[in-house]
C-alpha cells in the first residue's frame, strides 16, 4: 500500500521565493534588453531635458515647478518607469492564451501567488537597473535631492503607486479569462495611463476640466502623486490626503483583482482549461 | 482499497449559442441561449493501487475531460469521485501533491529556464527533501538519458528530449498516482520505446498507479493489462486485454510464401484471401472454425509452399472493430 501524502495546511513561501528567483534569473538572460533599457532611459532623459529647457525659455515658468524641478520630475519619472512600465502578470495572459494555465492548477500552489511572485522577481531585477541608470543620468542632468522626510514619503508613495499599477495590469490580464485577446484594450489603457498618469507631463499643467477627469481615475496615483511629493508640489500638510487616495485605489483595485480572479478561476474549473 | 473511485461521473459543458453574423452577435448580447455538450456521460471505474490502466477512446470520447476531473481542475456535473481518499476539486492543493501528470501536447516545464532549473523549481513546489531529490534526479537522468541536455533551456529541446524532461518532472515528487495523456504523441520509435520502458519501470518499482490515455495502442499493448474503452462519454468495455483479444481477436492471418508465383486464382476452403502479391498470400481465418494446423494442411494439399507464418490480431484492429460495431459480450460468435 502506498503512503498517500498530505500537503501541509499552512502556506509554504519557499516555492514563491523560488518563482521570484527564477524570474530574476530569466530576466538576466536577456542581456541585450538590459543595455537597451538603460540606453533608452538616458536618451529620453536627454530629450526631455532639451524639450523642457526650450519650453521654459519661451514661457513664464509656473511657480510650483521651476526648470530644475521639472527636469528632476521628468528624470525621476523615467527612472520609476524602469519598474512601473513592466507588465508583471503578463504571464497570466500568456498562460491563459496557450492553455498552459491548466498545468498550473495541477500543482500544489496558490496560482495567483505564483503570478505575483514571478512578476516580483521580474520587477526586482529591473529595479536593479535604476542604480546604474541614475548614475549615468547624473552626467546629463542635475537632479534635486529633497529632505530625508520627503524622500521617505516619496518611496512610500512610489510603493503605493506600484501596487496600483500592479493591480491594474492584473485586472487587464484577468480579462483574458473571457476574451483571450486583450492587446487592443491594453494599448488603450497604456496610452491613457501614460497621458493621464503624469509620467510625461505633470498634471498641474493640465486645464482644470481635464484635472477633474484625472482625479476620478487611478492613473495619477501611479506616477503623479509620488513625483509631486518628491518635487515638493504636494506640501507635507497634504501628504496624508495624497497617500490616502493612493491607498484607497490600492484597496479598490485589489478587491476588484480578487473578484475577477475568483470568477475567472471558476470559469476554468467549470468550462475546462 | 481502491485508490481511484469514479461513480457515475458526468460532465456537461454549457456554451452560449450564437447566431452567425453581426445581428447574431448583437442578439447574443441581450439574450443568452446555451447549448449543452455532454463530454462525460456516465463513467464508473475503480482502480487498485499499482494498477496500470489504458484509458482508450476516439477523439472527443471524454478521455481528457475525465483526466481533468481526476486532477481537480474540472468540477464534475454529476457523480462522485475520490482520488486517494480525497475529492479532487474540493481539495485541489492536497490532491495535487498526490498526483503527477504528463500531457503530450503541453509541457509543464518552464520554457525560458534550463531543464535543471525547472526541476529545482518543482523540488521547491512539492517540498521534496534535498537528499531524496538528488537521488531521484540521478536515477531519472540515467533512465531517461537526461544528462546531455540538463543545462539546455527547454525551448531549445527537441520533442523527444522535452517529453523525457516532462516525465522526470511529473515523477520527481514520487506521486502515488500518475496521469499520462497521449504521452508518446509525435515521438519517433526509439523515443517511444524509452518512454514506455520508463513508465513500466516506475509502475513496477514504485508501485505507482498509472492511467494512460493514448491513440497509440502499441503503448497499451506494451504496458497495460487492463483497458477501459470509452465512447460518447460512456464506458463500453472495462477489463483485461486478454479477454478482449479472446472475444474479438477471432481472426488470424496466415501468411504463406509459395514456392512459385501463383498464376490465376488462389483458393482454399475455410479461409479468405486478404491479399495476393507474387508468391506471398495472406489468408484470413476464424480460429474458432479452423485451426492453423488444419489450414496449413489444406494449403499444402493444393500448393507447394516454402514458408508460413501466423499474424495474431493486434489490439488496434480489435478496438477499431469495437468502435465500428459496438461492444457485445461474446461478440466473437458473430462472424465479420
Amino acid at each position: 500500500m502506498i503512503a498517500v501524502r498530505r500537503a501541509p495546511r499552512r502556506l509554504r513561501i519557499a516555492p514563491y521565493v523560488e518563482f521570484a528567483k527564477r524570474a530574476m534569473a530569466r530576466e538576466a538572460t536577456y542581456r541585450f534588453d538590459v543595455f537597451t533599457s538603460i540606453a533608452s532611459v538616458l536618451v529620453r532623459v536627454y530629450l526631455l531635458k532639451t524639450v523642457w529647457v526650450a519650453l521654459y525659455a519661451r514661457n513664464a515658468a509656473p511657480k510650483e515647478l521651476p526648470l530644475h524641478a521639472i527636469i528632476t520630475y521628468s528624470t525621476v519619472a523615467l527612472l520609476m518607469g524602469l519598474v512601473m512600465d513592466i507588465d508583471q502578470t503578463r504571464s497570466l495572459h500568456d498562460r491563459l492564451h496557450d492553455g498552459s494555465i491548466a498545468t498550473d492548477f495541477m500543482k500544489p500552489i496558490v496560482v495567483p501567488l505564483y503570478f505575483f511572485a514571478d512578476g516580483t522577481g521580474e520587477v526586482l531585477f529591473h529595479a536593479l537597473l535604476i542604480v546604474p541608470s541614475l548614475l549615468l543620468a547624473l552626467f546629463i542632468v542635475h537632479i534635486d535631492v529633497p529632505a530625508p522626510a520627503v524622500l521617505a514619503t516619496f518611496f512610500l508613495s512610489f510603493g503605493l503607486g506600484y501596487c496600483v499599477g500592479l493591480f491594474l495590469n492584473f485586472i487587464l490580464n484577468c480579462t483574458a479569462f473571457w476574451t483571450l485577446e486583450i492587446s487592443a484594450v491594453q494599448m488603450i489603457v497604456t496610452w491613457v495611463s501614460d497621458l493621464l498618469g503624469g509620467e510625461l507631463v505633470p498634471l498641474v499643467f493640465f486645464p482644470a476640466a481635464l484635472q477633474n477627469v484625472v482625479a476620478a481615475l487611478p492613473f495619477a496615483a501611479m506616477f503623479s502623486t509620488p513625483l509631486l511629493i518628491y518635487t515638493g508640489v504636494i506640501p507635507p500638510e497634504r501628504w496624508a490626503a495624497a497617500l490616502g487616495v493612493q491607498a484607497a485605489w490600492v484597496v479598490l483595485l485589489g478587491a476588484l483583482s480578487a473578484a475577477l480572479w475568483r470568477a475567472g478561476a471558476k470559469r476554468i474549473v467549470v468550462q475546462g482549461g | 482499497m481502491a485508490i481511484i473511485e469514479a461513480v457515475r461521473l458526468r460532465k456537461v459543458f454549457r456554451s452560449p449559442e450564437r447566431e452567425p453574423g453581426l445581428r447574431g452577435a448583437a442578439k447574443a448580447l441581450f439574450t443568452r441561449r446555451y447549448t449543452e455538450k455532454v463530454a462525460v456521460d456516465d463513467v464508473s471505474f475503480s482502480l487498485e493501487p499499482g494498477e496500470l490502466v489504458g484509458y482508450i477512446g476516439p477523439n472527443g470520447a471524454g478521455k481528457s475531460t475525465t483526466i481533468k476531473m481526476l486532477t481537480g481542475i474540472l468540477v464534475p456535473s454529476g457523480g462522485t469521485l475520490r482520488v486517494a481518499g480525497l475529492v479532487p476539486y474540493e481539495r485541489r492543493m492536497d490532491n495535487a501533491a498526490n498526483i503527477g501528470a504528463v500531457f503530450g501536447q503541453r509541457s509543464q516545464l518552464y520554457w525560458d529556464l534550463p531543464l535543471r532549473e525547472s526541476f529545482e523549481l518543482l523540488r521547491a513546489i512539492y517540498d521534496v527533501p534535498r537528499e531524496r531529490f538528488e537521488r531521484t534526479m540521478k536515477r531519472f537522468a540515467e533512465m531517461l538519458d537526461l544528462e546531455d541536455f540538463l543545462g539546455t533551456p527547454v525551448r531549445q529541446l527537441s520533442l523527444g528530449e522535452r517529453m523525457r524532461g516532462d516525465f522526470a518532472a511529473a515523477m520527481l515528487h514520487d506521486p502515488p498516482i500518475v496521469y499520462l495523456d497521449e504521452p508518446t504523441i509525435g515521438l519517433d520509435v526509439v523515443a517511444k520505446e524509452a518512454i514506455r520502458e520508463f513508465i513500466a519501470q516506475i509502475n513496477r518499482e514504485r508501485g505507482t498507479t498509472v492511467i494512460l490515455t493514448t491513440h497509440d495502442l502499441a503503448d497499451v499493448e506494451r504496458l497495460a493489462r487492463r483497458i477501459i474503452l470509452i465512447d460518447d462519454g460512456r464506458v463500453i468495455y472495462d477489463g483485461g486485454l486478454e479477454r478482449l483479444r479472446e472475444e474479438y481477436g477471432t481472426h488470424r492471418t496466415l501468411v504463406v510464401t509459395l514456392a512459385e508465383p501463383c498464376e490465376g486464382r488462389f483458393d482454399v476452403p475455410g479461409a479468405e484471401v486478404a491479399s495476393l502479391e507474387g508468391c506471398v498470400v495472406r489468408l484470413r481465418f476464424n480460429r474458432r472454425e479452423l485451426t492453423a494446423e488444419a489450414l496449413i494442411r489444406r494449403v499444402t494439399e493444393r500448393y507447394t509452399i516454402s514458408d508460413v507464418s501466423i499474424i495474431e490480431p493486434d489490439i488496434e484492429s480489435i478496438v477499431r472493430r469495437i468502435y465500428l460495431e459496438g461492444y457485445h459480450e461474446g461478440a466473437a460468435a458473430t462472424p465479420s
